[in-house]
C-alpha cells in the first residue's frame, strides 16, 4: 500500500504488494527495477558489565550468605581464631612468658589490615567516563556498558539524512563486499572489523518519489550487514562526513520511523 | 626380562587422580565446622520468597531473549527472500558459509574499564601442578 506523496517532498515508503507484481513483471535478471545498496551496522561491543538489577543483587547476596553458611573454616581463619584466643588469655592472665617466646610478630589481623590498605590505595578507572558526562556523541568512550553503532549523514536524492553507512552495489561484487566498501569509505581502510557472516541481517525497501520514478528505476533495497569493531583506537580513521556513535535507544533521535523499525529488528537490546 | 615387560603391559593402566575431586582429609576435621546461629523462621521465609521471585525474573528474561532471537532470525529470512527475488547469484553468495568467522575469540567485559598507563606489579609465576604420565 503506497502512501500518497505530497508534491515536491521526498518521503520514503515501503510497499509489500509491489514485490509480487515486480516478480511477475521482471523475472529476468537484466531488468531490475530496484537499485541495491549495502549498508554496514558497525557495533562497538560493551567494555564493562551492565549494572545488576534489584532482584539480581538480592539473590547474589543470598548466594554469598549460603556459601558462607555451608563452608568450613579456612587456614587463615583458624589462625585468626587461635591468635584472638591467645590475646584473650594474655589479657586475663599475666604469666605468659613461655608462650610468647614461640610466637610470630605478624598476626593474621595485621595481614588483613595491610591487604585492606593496599586495596584502598588502588584507584580503578571510572565506569562513567568524561564523554558520558558531556554527552559527546562522537566519542567511542561513551556508554561503556552498551553497544554503540555508527551513524553517518548521507545525501540521498536532495536530502541530508542520518543513516547507517551505505553505498550502492556495483555488479561483480557480493553484497558483503559492498558493505565493507561502505565501511571503508566512511572510516578509511585501516579499521579492523569482524563481519558476521555473508548473509544480510535486515532489509529496508523504499520506492523513489513519483518525480524520479521511471520504468527501470522504481526504488531501492538497502541490505544491512553487522560487524563488530575490533580495534578500540580509531585515531587513524579519516572520517569524511558527519558521524555519530549512538546506542539503540538513541537511534530514535536520528532515524526515520520506517527505517528505524527495520533496523531495530536485527539489533539485540543491550 | 621380556616376561616382566609383558606382565607390566598386560596390567591395566592406573587412573590419573583428579586433584580437585579429592578433598584433603584435614578439611573434614570437626574443629573446622562453623558455629552459626540457627535460621529464624522469618529469614527462611524471606529466602524462599526471594527464590520464587528470582524464578519468575529469570523466566521473563529467558522469554525476552528467545523473542529477540526469533525476531533476528525472521529479519534475516526476510532479507534473504528479498535478495533471492533480486538475483540468484547474490543469494548464493550470501548463503555460502563464511570460513573466516569461526573460531571467534573476544575478551568479555570487565567491571571497570582498563586504566590507561597502568603498570602491573612485577612477579614470576611458578607452575606447581603435578603432571602424571600413564
Amino acid at each position: 500500500m503506497a502512501a500518497p506523496l505530497a508534491p515536491g517532498s521526498a518521503r520514503w515508503v515501503c510497499s509489500a504488494r509491489w514485490v509480487c507484481s515486480a516478480r511477475w513483471a521482471c523475472s529476468a535478471a537484466a531488468e531490475r527495477p530496484w537499485r541495491l545498496f549495502g549498508a554496514m551496522c558497525l557495533l562497538r561491543l560493551p567494555r564493562i558489565t551492565q549494572p545488576l538489577e534489584k532482584e539480581e543483587e538480592e539473590v547474589a547476596a543470598l548466594m554469598e550468605q549460603l556459601e558462607l553458611e555451608k563452608s568450613h573454616y579456612s587456614d587463615h581463619e583458624i589462625r585468626k581464631l587461635e591468635e584472638e584466643e591467645q590475646l584473650r588469655r594474655k589479657k586475663e592472665s599475666l604469666y605468659d612468658e613461655d608462650e610468647a617466646r614461640g610466637q610470630t610478630v605478624i598476626m593474621a589481623q595485621d595481614l588483613e589490615e595491610k591487604w585492606e590498605q593496599k586495596f584502598l590505595r588502588f584507584k580503578a578507572a571510572p565506569r562513567i567516563t568524561d564523554a558520558d558526562k558531556s554527552n559527546d556523541r562522537k566519542s567511542l568512550n561513551r556508554k561503556l556498558d552498551s553497544n554503540l553503532m555508527l551513524l553517518v549523514k548521507q545525501k540521498i536524492g536532495n536530502q541530508e539524512l542520518w543513516l547507517l553507512p551505505q553505498v550502492e552495489w556495483q555488479p561483480g561484487e557480493t553484497l558483503r563486499s559492498t558493505a565493507e566498501r561502505a565501511m571503508a569509505t566512511f572510516l578509511g581502510d585501516h579499521i579492523q572489523a569482524k563481519v558476521l557472516g555473508n548473509a544480510p541481517y535486515g532489509i529496508y525497501k523504499y520506492k523513489f518519489p513519483r518525480a524520479i520514478r521511471t520504468e527501470n528505476n522504481v526504488g531501492a533495497k538497502v541490505f544491512f550487514f553487522k560487524a563488530y569493531l575490533q580495534s578500540s583506537d580509531l585515531s587513524q580513521a579519516e572520517l569524511k562526513a558527519d558521524y555519530l556513535w549512538v546506542t539503540k535507544k538513541e537511534l530514535g533521535d536520528y532515524l526515520k520511523s520506517e527505517y528505524l523499525k527495520k533496523v531495530n529488528r536485527f539489533l539485540l537490546d543491550l | 626380562m621380556k616376561k616382566k615387560l609383558k606382565k607390566l603391559e598386560k596390567a591395566a593402566p592406573e587412573l590419573i587422580p583428579i586433584e580437585d575431586f579429592i578433598t584433603p582429609l584435614k578439611y573434614s576435621e570437626s574443629s573446622r565446622m562453623r558455629s552459626l546461629p540457627a535460621l529464624s523462621p522469618q529469614e527462611s521465609e524471606r529466602r524462599v520468597l526471594l527464590l520464587k521471585k528470582w524464578c519468575l525474573f529469570k523466566q521473563k528474561q529467558d522469554e525476552a531473549e528467545k523473542k529477540a532471537i526469533k525476531g533476528l532470525v525472521e529479519s534475516q529470512q526476510e532479507a534473504l527472500r528479498e535478495l533471492r527475488l533480486e538475483s540468484e547469484e547474490l543469494y548464493q553468495a550470501a548463503v555460502r558459509r563464511d570460513e573466516g568467522l569461526f573460531p571467534f575469540q573476544r575478551d568479555g567485559p570487565t567491571y571497570t574499564p582498563p586504566l590507561p598507563g597502568y603498570d602491573p606489579p612485577e612477579g614470576k609465576c611458578i607452575d606447581i601442578t603435578k603432571v602424571y604420565t600413564q
